[in-house]
């Protein structure tokens, strides 16, 4: 056990279903021959910083018509070698090219490990992750829940917590004064992996419904806004054809949490332009954000917008009219030298919806399918593995932490042991 | 006699034991003190050794050379690999010995080499505690030492309880030691009362074995030690009998007489080894429990009652036996009774088993409060170990969590403590998969080289293993099979050390155990790297530093409570505050929250890099 060298990990990097594009990021050394290999180019074809369109085929059926964009290493977020696949937001699609990726030899990415790699490449600095992490942490269970995902969750946990300690208490007692039998241990697991599924449709369909958009009068800056805070990656998806021209989506991370901004069109305009901007108004609901953004903040959101959605974040758009904004309690922006984005950044990373929740949710039940897979081969020490994997999953998203050590004795509480 | 010695061992247990030896193998001069000598490497309880996770210790003790093993395998009667059906990472080798003769073995073994032995009760230390000059004997006087080892297991002031008598002993038949204790208070470290109990004995001859289940010993090539030696060739047969509803019954009946019940034993005890009558209590609906009737020795005269531990008075304990098939005519030779005994704090104690508060004084086994043999011996060898480096002025050893089931022990023992004897479990072990019981020469190979641990023949002989393990794996890395490399086939569920031959010439004659072990070593090798890893971003909140935080109490990311017990604990890093218990993990994400903010705020100029 020497230099230990990072597995391939990915992971959805979009939620599920809501746009017509969705991103999987693929990163670790080996990546470009496993993408070239699924969507059988040549070799070497995606070596470098390239862009190449392709198709994936699964059993000589097309799962989907991709883009690939390819970093090598140190060029990418991440320092690896690094690929990112553009499919259409077909969450069946989507999932079968997860699915594919992982027989390959990748790995679903834990919360945060892209992040967590890019640290440990040195592309970001230790006290930034850790927030960003922290962050993601404790703001999830405060704001991302609603109450019945949370009770799902809570649950699920309850019964992961169950079968762990069934499945510590069949090693550490061994024969010795034991009651559950091979039917019981079937019977929690069946039970197990209904709740995860539960669980995991639940964390979909709240991530689906939050977006945060940014809006204001023309000419405030909001697509310098929107470009500087989504970076490449907006660039990126605008190009492709299927987002709107009324405005620009992109899914992107915000200390450590993936979310869905939009671009809008001006509120003030005429024309076109006011059309595109009234139908946003129209689409959105309570579960949206909204920023809003004029020069100076010299304009105040319409009523339309206050009264549709869950928030309002008023910003002040060219900093350099300073005196002006110093009477207004209002976070004041510079796209240009960077002030305020940083608060900014703050503020939209705790909207509720991020992709790490359903992809929680998934790595739960993955786990739970697996550990029942070794409960079946006799294989006690491995599905302990993955049980363990899920619970301490399930309690992180709760916020509970990670109670390792403590399995056995819960169990002790169950069981007639001893001499 | 000598005038100083390098070290001091009291207690001739099998904490005592180990650390004594552990200290003579650096070659210090080392006296081990214990109230009886005849007594000395005493099974006080079960006459087994080994269990899942504690076999797994055993082993850990014997590949850093240590005496459990190799006492363990030449007095055998009976082997069981429990959980032969679960995994190989869970494999528990156990062995049931013969009680006396391990005693005696073990202490000609510590004769051997080397170590003086003295008779005598140790009443305290001598001189300051910040540095003490040896201890204090009641016949003797002071003996003289660099370093003291206190591995007085269940003697300190030890209260023996039984139905409504009562009566002072570490043991039955054994001193108490209250004058010890006495000193310890005196010297103001924080001690606790635990307690724990033992079934009774029944006189062999008196049980109808015809009318139970028999359990025969498995036929093994396996050894607790790495040593090539001589397996003992007696062996026994167990059996199996049940509790039923009259034992039940007269268990309730008397209830009431039990010291637990009634209150006057207030040590906490552990709950995977409850009493007869606390399952009663505990597991109403269940009539029937399992009990293991197993011989104390090839020739003893004696069985124990594995399952049946009670400290109800004669006359229940009488009728309880009696109500067992096979046991109508039965004889109680030694009734079971409970010990309830002090041991020192987790606060007193560091990570290389020193109390802090001391520069020269250990403490190994049962006085730590740990529970069980394997235990004990373990926590001896680290203990003895450290004592003498302190003798002789080296740097102090200490074990990886990762890497051992001792590691793991220490490190839970000193941060954490327990609410009740500690046992080992395999689960308490993150890196599980990793610490096998076919492994431990390997992982503790270089600890054992790095600190000299062992004696020229073990390295010797470990290093041989280390070497045919590399050469396995080399093999296994640079050889196909139909275009699949070796290590990877490995993997599969269905593989084997008889398949794996069949299918590579090379690995033919590989000794057969090294083998299996590299094959395990594949097989696990991606869950272990990710274990690994994991543990690698635990360590990095061992370097954040908390030590900037002046109050705790304004620290709006973190609850009340969390406030509270991080002000008085005052932790020096992260990882530290992790382990409080109390502190969960959303307070840990408000510190670094909180800590962020405030290194932002410091370097305003550098903000923009957050
Ligand atoms: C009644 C009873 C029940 C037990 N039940 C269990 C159980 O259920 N499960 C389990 O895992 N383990 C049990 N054990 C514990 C097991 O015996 C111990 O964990 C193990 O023996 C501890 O080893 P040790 O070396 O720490 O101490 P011990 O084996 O207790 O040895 C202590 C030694 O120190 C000597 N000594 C003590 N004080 C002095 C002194 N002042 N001066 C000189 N010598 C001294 C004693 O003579 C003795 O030789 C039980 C023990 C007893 C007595």
């Amino acid at each position: 056990m020497n230099s230990i060298s990072p597995e391939i990990i990915c992971a959805v990097a979009t939620p599920e279903g809501t746009s017509a594009l969705s991103i999987i990021r693929v990163s670790g050394k080996g990546s470009f021959g496993l993408l070239e290999n699924i969507m059988s180019l040549e070799k070497n074809r995606l070596r470098g910083m390239r862009r190449k369109v392709g198709r994936i085929s699964e059993k000589g059926r097309t799962v989907d018509e991709v883009v690939a964009v390819s970093w090598p290493e140190g060029k990418s977020f991440t320092g690896e070698e690094m690929v990112e696949i553009i499919c259409h937001g077909i969450p069946q699609a989507t999932r079968t090219i997860m699915e594919m990726l992982i027989r390959q030899g990748a790995r679903r990415a834990e919360p945060g490990e892209f992040a967590r790699r890019a640290l440990g490449n040195g592309k970001m600095n230790a006290v930034q992750i850790i927030t960003l992490a922290a962050l993601w942490d404790t703001e999830k269970s405060k704001k991302v829940f609603n109450g019945e995902t949370e009770e799902s969750c809570m649950k699920l946990l309850n019964k992961i917590e169950t079968a762990r300690e069934i499945v510590e208490g069949n090693i550490e007692f061994d024969e010795i004064h034991l009651d559950g039998d091979g039917k019981h241990i079937r019977s929690v697991f069946c039970e197990l992996m209904a709740r995860a599924k539960d669980f995991r449709r639940k964390a979909a369909s709240i991530e689906k419904s939050c977006r945060v958009m940014i809006m204001g009068p023309t000419n405030s800056g909001k697509s310098t806004l929107f470009n500087v805070l989504t970076g490449k990656q907006g660039a990126l998806v605008s190009d492709e054809p299927g987002t709107t021209r009324d405005g620009s989506t992109c899914f992107m991370e915000v200390r450590g949490r993936r979310i869905q901004i939009c671009d809008t069109a001006g509120s003030n305009g005429i024309g076109l332009d006011r059309k595109a901007s009234e139908a946003v108004i129209r689409g959105l609901d309570e579960k949206d954000r909204v920023i809003w953004m004029s020069v100076g903040g010299r304009i105040p959101p319409a009523d339309e917008v206050k009264k549709r959605v869950g928030e309002v974040i008023e910003i002040a758009a060219k900093s350099d009219l300073k005196d002006e904004m110093e009477m207004k309690q209002i976070l004041n922006i510079s796209s240009v030298s960077g002030e305020g984005l940083e608060n900014l950044r703050d503020i939209i990373s705790r909207v509720p919806g991020s992709m790490s929740l359903s992809g929680a949710a998934e790595r739960i039940e993955e786990s739970i399918k697996k550990s029942y897979k070794f409960i079946s081969s006799q294989e006690y020490d491995l599905a302990a593995e993955h049980i363990n994997e899920a619970e301490i999953e399930a309690r992180r998203i709760i916020g509970k932490g990670e109670n390792i050590h403590l399995s056995v004795e819960r169990a002790l509480n169950s069981m007639c042991v001893g001499k | 006699m000598k005038d100083e010695w390098d070290v001091i061992v009291v207690g001739g247990g099998h904490a005592g034991i180990e650390a004594a030896l552990a200290a003579r193998r650096k070659g210090c001069s080392v006296v081990l003190i214990s109230a009886k000598r005849n007594r000395i490497g005493e099974m006080s309880c079960n006459p087994a050794i080994g269990g899942i996770a504690k076999g797994t210790i055993v082993r850990e003790i014997d590949a850093l050379d240590g005496s459990m093993a190799r006492t363990a395998d030449a007095t055998r009667l009976h082997f069981r690999m429990l959980n032969r059906s679960k995994g190989p990472a869970v494999w528990g080798p156990r062995v049931q010995s013969d009680a006396a003769e391990y005693a005696s073995a073990q202490q000609s073994y510590i004769g051997n080499r080397g170590v003086e032995i003295l008779e005598d009760e140790v009443t305290g230390l001598e001189g300051l505690t910040e540095k003490v000059k040896g201890v204090r004997c009641r016949g003797r006087g002071c003996v003289k030492g660099k370093a003291v080892v206190l591995a007085t297991g269940t003697f300190l002031k030890g209260m023996l309880y039984r139905g409504d008598e009562k009566w002072k002993g570490g043991r039955i038949g054994d001193i108490s030691a209250d004058l010890l204790e006495k000193d310890i208070v005196k010297r103001m470290f924080h001690v606790e009362r635990f307690k724990t109990g033992t079934p009774s004995r029944i006189v062999r001859k008196t049980v109808n074995t015809e009318e139970l289940e028999v359990q025969t010993s498995e036929k093994t090539n396996f050894n607790f030690s790495y040593e090539k030696q001589m397996i003992c060739e007696k062996e026994v047969v167990c059996y199996i009998t049940y509790t039923n509803r009259k034992t039940m019954e007269i268990a309730k009946e008397n209830l009431h007489l039990s010291p637990l019940m009634a209150g006057r034993i207030e040590g906490t005890g552990p709950r995977y080894c409850p009493s007869y009558e606390d399952k009663v209590v505990k597991f109403p609906e269940r009539i029937s429990h399992k009990i293991y009737v197993e011989p104390m020795g090839y020739r003893s005269r004696y069985f124990y009652l594995n399952g049946l531990s009670s400290s109800l008075p004669r006359e229940a304990q009488e009728k309880m036996v009696r109500s067992l098939q096979g046991f109508g005519k039965a004889e109680i030779a030694d009734y079971g009774y409970a010990v309830e005994y002090s041991y020192f704090h987790y606060t007193e104690i560091d990570d290389t088993l020193r109390l802090r508060r001391s520069e020269n004084v250990f403490v190994a086994g049962q006085i730590c409060g740990t529970s069980g043999y394997e235990e004990a011996a373990g926590l001896g060898l680290v203990a003895g170990a450290n004592a003498g480096r302190v003798a002789k002025c080296l740097e102090p050893l200490s074990l990886s969590r990762m890497n051992s089931y001792i590691g793991v022990m220490i490190d839970d023992i000193v941060s954490k403590g327990a609410d009740e004897p500690y046992r080992m479990f395999s689960s308490r072990a993150e890196n599980r998969l990793h610490l096998r019981q076919d492994n431990a020469d390997r992982r503790l190979y270089l600890t054992g080289d790095r600190f000299d641990i062992m004696s020229d023949e073990k390295k010797e002989l470990l290093t041989g293993n280390m070497k045919e393990a590399e050469r396995i794996k080399y093999i296994l890395e640079n050889e196909t099979v139909d275009g699949v490399r070796l290590s990877k086939w490995c993997r599969r569920p269905e593989m084997s050390v008889g398949k794996i031959i069949t299918v590579s010439d090379a690995l033919v004659d590989s000794e057969e155990k090294i083998l299996m072990s590299v094959l395990l070593d594949e097989k696990y090798s991606g869950y272990i790297e990710r274990n690994l890893r994991k543990n690698e971003s635990r360590r990095n909140l061992e370097k954040i530093s908390l030590r900037e935080i002046n109050s705790y109490m304004e620290i709006d990311e973190i609850c009340w409570e969390a406030r509270e017990v991080l002000e008085r604990e005052r932790p020096e890093t992260l990882a530290r505050a992790e382990r409080i218990p109390g502190i969960r993990p959303t307070d840990l994400q408000g510190l670094l929250i909180y800590l962020g903010r405030k290194r932002s705020t410091w370097n305003n100029s550098r903000a923009g890099e957050m």
